[in-house]
């Protein structure tokens, strides 16, 4: 259980409450004795009252009698061990009434074991709970948030390192590739040169088949060059293609102007006849929206 | 509702000391009643013990949302407590207190009380005659935090824990005392439930009393038996809520009487504010006299000339 920051107020009110009213003194004085707040109170209230007789007389007169059975008490003592707990240290403190309680629920355990006592609540009991189910429900919302926080976490971490491992690969095989290529070209050349040293005689074919491998030389360099298609440009189509991926990120910008100012209009093409306007001789500027719905068809 | 007979049927093995049937009837004679056997009537009276608890659970009127909160937990844990509206603070609230113990009947009582919207003070009190206890709470948190996780059923008996320094000093004893009869419940309460599965831990530390109240989980098939190695299986989980306790004084009787205890390392938290602000406003002071002592020691010991004051004046 994390026992993180709601828990700081605990800190400060705890430490408030050790208050020495013996700093008080020293506040007046120029000394630098900084704020001993921590300090308890021993001094002035030597004069506190102790009346341990009587103390002893109300514990008489109020404990239940000496043969009550201990069921009814349901009590347990746990030594606590030598070392005082810090009062300020969180973790060490709750650690201890942690091993406490577990303590004393075994050896209560154990005891009630010996009596024979059904003490564990079975699977199928169902009784109201001291948290309502809806609570229950907020809680588990919590929990398997902060789960699902740490795993996202956890997995950008691996997605982070196995990126650069893989970039690391994969340079690798780039070198490789382009090492591979330039020895193959060697050895083409190399083939060449003894060819023409050995006066183009059809012996040296034989032995010159692996350096050229599988043909996969051949496949990747055809297979790498159809790889990316570009996008089908028209002959006659001058408005300078399609999206090109340059121009995607101005494509926001243009469309933000177009929708303010109207649009442009393509590029050249104001001058051309459409299907409509090829006969029409009176001619004329019939104004800009209406030669924008031409200009789209044109397209 | 059906009479709940839950309680006969956990009962597996009753002892026979816990069949809670009324003593004998005294014969009748013209004296006056007189006992048959009556030897071993005493005996059967002392050991038929019944644990007539009840708790009155009550606070002050300006008590802020978080104590408030804390105090409806604590009415939830003890089924045998009866929560009561709000209490005027001022005029002789021990006296308006002690009639509305006796008037509902309770034999103690709890009463939260919010001073200055900021400090609580839980008073714990045996009536009618039993001592008093006026606590400061600290630290608290409540069951409603997310943190918190476990439950438990609503009423069922609670297994106490005590560490051993209660057991060092009078006034940790009765204190234990106290508190295992207010905050343990009664065993055949017509509101508590069978089983035990939540357990209290209450540990001094630090002149401190604090509670905790954790949920017991522990691999089981049959409802009297741990399962093999399951003690070792065992895991608590916190259910809430969390309080500190500082004893400030422990009364002789319900709400007032002679003060049999007082806390020697108690500081109000009125005090603690006080001297925070004496501290702060002393740091003002502090500074403006160091400034003058500055001066008055700068004017009496005047520095000497420095030789490298004139270096830089001619390049101009």
């Amino acid at each position: 259980m994390s026992l993180g920051d709601d828990f700081v107020e605990d800190d400060e009110m705890n430490m408030s409450d050790e208050d020495g009213a013996a700093s008080d003194s020293e506040a007046e004085s120029l000394s630098d004795s900084d704020n001993e707040i921590t300090e308890k109170l021993t001094e002035p209230t030597k004069t506190a009252v102790y009346n341990r007789d009587g103390l002893l007389d109300k514990l008489q007169d109020i404990s239940w009698p000496e043969d009550v059975e201990w069921t009814h008490k349901l009590t347990v003592e746990i030594d606590q061990g030598q070392e005082a707990v810090d009062v300020n240290d969180d973790l060490a403190r709750e650690m201890a009434f942690y091993t406490q309680a577990l303590e004393g629920t075994r050896q209560v355990f154990g005891k009630l074991q010996e009596m024979g006592l059904p003490f564990l609540r079975p699977a199928d009991y169902y009784a109201e709970m001291v948290k309502s189910d809806t609570h229950m429900e907020k809680v588990k919302s919590k929990l398997l948030y902060e789960k699902k926080q740490m795993e996202e976490t956890e997995e950008r971490r691996k997605a982070r390192d196995n990126k650069k491992m893989a970039k690391e690969v994969q340079s690798q095989k780039m070198k490789e590739r382009a090492k591979q290529k330039k020895d193959e070209i060697e050895s083409v050349k190399k083939w060449r040169k003894q060819r023409q040293k050995s006066g183009f005689s059809e012996k040296g074919a034989g032995e010159l088949d692996l350096e050229f491998g599988n043909g996969k030389s051949f496949q990747r360099g055809g297979g790498g060059g159809g790889g990316k298609k570009r996008p089908g440009v028209s002959p006659g189509d001058r408005s300078g293609g399609k999206g090109k991926s340059a121009s995607r990120m101005n494509n926001k910008k243009r469309e933000f102007r177009d929708s303010k100012f109207g649009h442009g209009g393509r590029k050249g093409l104001s001058k051309q006849n459409t299907a409509e306007t090829t006969n029409d001789f009176k001619g004329g500027f019939r104004g800009s929206k209406a030669g924008g719905s031409n200009k789209r068809q044109k397209r | 509702m059906g009479k709940k007979r839950k309680h006969s049927e956990t009962e597996a093995a009753a002892p026979v000391k816990n069949d809670d049937s009324a003593p004998e009837r005294p014969k009748r004679t013209l004296l006056g009643w007189k006992d048959k056997k009556e030897d071993a009537e005493e005996t059967k009276a002392a050991s038929v013990f019944r644990n007539k608890e009840k708790v009155l659970v009550t606070c002050s009127r300006r008590i802020s949302f978080r104590y408030r909160h804390l105090m409806l937990n604590i009415v939830s844990l003890l089924p045998h407590c009866k929560k009561d509206s709000k209490v005027e603070a001022k005029s002789s609230k021990g006296e308006t207190l002690n009639e509305l113990v006796e008037l509902k009947g309770s034999s103690s009582c709890l009463f939260f009380e919010c001073r200055k919207h900021k400090d609580l003070y839980m008073w714990m009190v045996k009536s009618p005659s039993g001592p008093s206890v006026k606590f400061l709470v600290n630290a608290v948190h409540t069951m409603e935090e997310l943190k918190l996780t476990g439950n438990h059923l609503k009423g069922s008996r609670p297994l106490l824990t005590f560490s051993s320094n209660f057991d060092k000093d009078v006034h940790w004893k009765l204190l234990k005392e106290m508190l295992t009869q207010v905050f343990g419940i009664p065993k055949e309460h017509r509101k508590s439930k069978p089983y035990h599965d939540h357990v209290f831990a209450f540990s001094i530390v630090d002149d401190h009393i604090w509670f905790r109240n954790y949920q017991i989980s522990v691999p089981h098939n049959e409802a009297d038996k741990v399962a093999r190695g399951g003690l070792d299986k065992m895991t608590l989980v916190e259910v809430g809520p969390r309080f500190c306790l500082n004893p400030i004084k422990i009364f002789g009787s319900s709400f007032g009487g002679p003060t049999l205890y007082e806390n020697p390392f108690y500081v109000s938290p009125n005090q603690i504010r006080a001297l925070e602000k004496r501290n702060k406003a002393g740091k003002f002071a502090k500074k403006i006299k160091a400034k003058t002592r500055r001066k008055m020691h700068e004017l009496s010991n005047p520095l000497e000339p420095d030789e490298f004051v004139d270096m830089w004046k001619d390049d101009e």
